[in-house]
């Protein structure tokens, strides 16, 4: 039973993204994870950090108002990312959930005199990103591939030494056939099973 | 060497009025003014600035106009008109602030940036844009900034430049390992910001 977190973002609760959701929790569910559902738009997430908010970043613990979002990132041993890319990354309202939970005391440490941050969400294991690009592999590869570092390096780092990471992407999305978008939707099942 | 006077666009998101990342950004502003340029600064937590795409946004985005909001439509403008565009903001998570990500996001669509042909391929349309320039804060050294491979500094000198001319020059200035530099640090790095802005060659289309 593994504790899974999947986090999704999507403006559009008819979309494609929200398929390949769909698709990936029933195929965890299937193998026997536990799985708990955040999704942002549809929970009015506010992505932007405030001043009083930033004010105490550097104090221990989240702010009030995304405890229940912080608890959950310390609950999973797995975190599944759904969201379109935009601008070769993740959209301002996910950026804006690493932004306000990923905080000092839950995603980190930073001890008296360390000049780096040290990995505190140990009990994640593995990172999984689904994710769509208008664009081509190409195009993608060429922009630097963002959201991918982000995940591969940058969240990863604060995770278990051992996670892995599994990036299972459609790209070329606004030329895309019906065909090419199942064909997405059966990789997410295979790659889940 | 300077030149002739440009347009410039700065685009700040940190949401403390009193923080250093706001001394920098004044200190890009008066580098631009002191070569004569004429600036226009969107100050994004100022101003209240939204950034999460709504539902009837990501609706209209493929559609003829996209800009649904007066202040999206506003600032596309504003984009239009731009002959340099610089971001100021802190570094958080590889990447700029979720309010900077959204303005992107929100003003930076089929119209103002690019366009979409008929197959739907995008074509660039920042042909009025002579340089992108970024400048932000970074809690962590230089070395970890590297490793994690900037994505804010990616995403403005690689995604947005590719809508600009296929010359288009970028100018990258960042103040690495930030909570443990001194005020004299703090200061020099100020004084470089202003000096390099007050200095910018002039780019190319």
């Amino acid at each position: 039973m593994t504790r899974t977190l999947l986090v999704h973002c999507h403006p559009d609760p008819a979309s494609f993204g929200a398929a390949t959701r769909d698709r990936a929790v029933e195929a965890l569910r299937a193998r026997g994870d536990e799985v708990r559902v955040t999704d942002l738009y549809a929970a009015g997430f506010d992505p932007v950090m405030s001043a009083e908010e930033r004010d105490r970043h550097l104090e221990p613990g989240p702010d009030p108002s995304v405890a229940e979002y912080a608890a959950d990132l310390q609950w999973c041993e797995q975190i599944v990312l759904v969201y379109p890319t935009w601008w070769s990354g993740q959209p301002a309202m996910l950026k804006g959930w690493i932004d306000r939970v990923w905080v000092r005391d839950v995603a980190f440490d930073l001890p008296p005199e360390s000049r780096r941050i040290h990995a505190r969400l140990r009990n994640v294991r593995r990172i999984v990103a689904i994710t769509t690009h208008g664009s081509t592999k190409l195009v993608n590869v060429l922009e630097g591939e963002v959201g991918k570092r982000m995940v591969t390096r940058t969240l990863r780092a604060v995770c278990h030494p051992l996670t892995r990471t599994t990036w299972l992407a459609m790209y070329g999305m606004d030329t895309a056939t019906a065909e090419q978008r199942r064909a997405f939707l059966d990789k997410i099942g295979r790659a889940l099973r | 060497m300077t030149s002739s006077p440009m347009r410039v666009l700065i685009v700040t998101a940190r949401p403390r009025e009193d923080s250093y990342n706001h001394a920098v950004s004044e200190a890009v502003e008066r580098g631009f003014r002191k070569a004569g340029h004429d600036v226009t600064t969107l100050d994004l937590y100022a101003i209240g600035f939204v950034p999460a795409m709504s539902a009837a946004e990501h609706a209209a985005y493929d559609s003829e106009q996209p800009l649904i909001d007066p202040m999206t439509a506003a600032h596309g403008e504003l984009v239009r008109q731009a002959e340099v565009l610089a971001f100021v903001y802190p570094t958080w998570w590889s990447g700029p602030p979720a309010m900077l990500r959204g303005w992107l996001e929100r003003v930076m669509v089929a119209g103002v940036a690019f366009t979409f042909d008929e197959e739907g391929k995008v074509h660039p349309a920042l042909s009025n844009v002579r340089r992108i320039v970024g400048v932000s804060t970074y809690g962590a050294p230089w070395t970890y900034v590297k490793l994690m491979q900037d994505g804010g500094r990616r995403m403005l000198t690689r995604a947005l430049r590719m809508n600009c001319g296929l010359r288009t020059p970028t100018t990258w200035l960042g103040l690495y390992s930030m909570d443990t530099q001194g005020d004299a640090e703090r200061r020099a790095f100020l004084d470089r910001v202003e000096h390099s802005m007050a200095h910018l060659h002039q780019g190319r289309r």
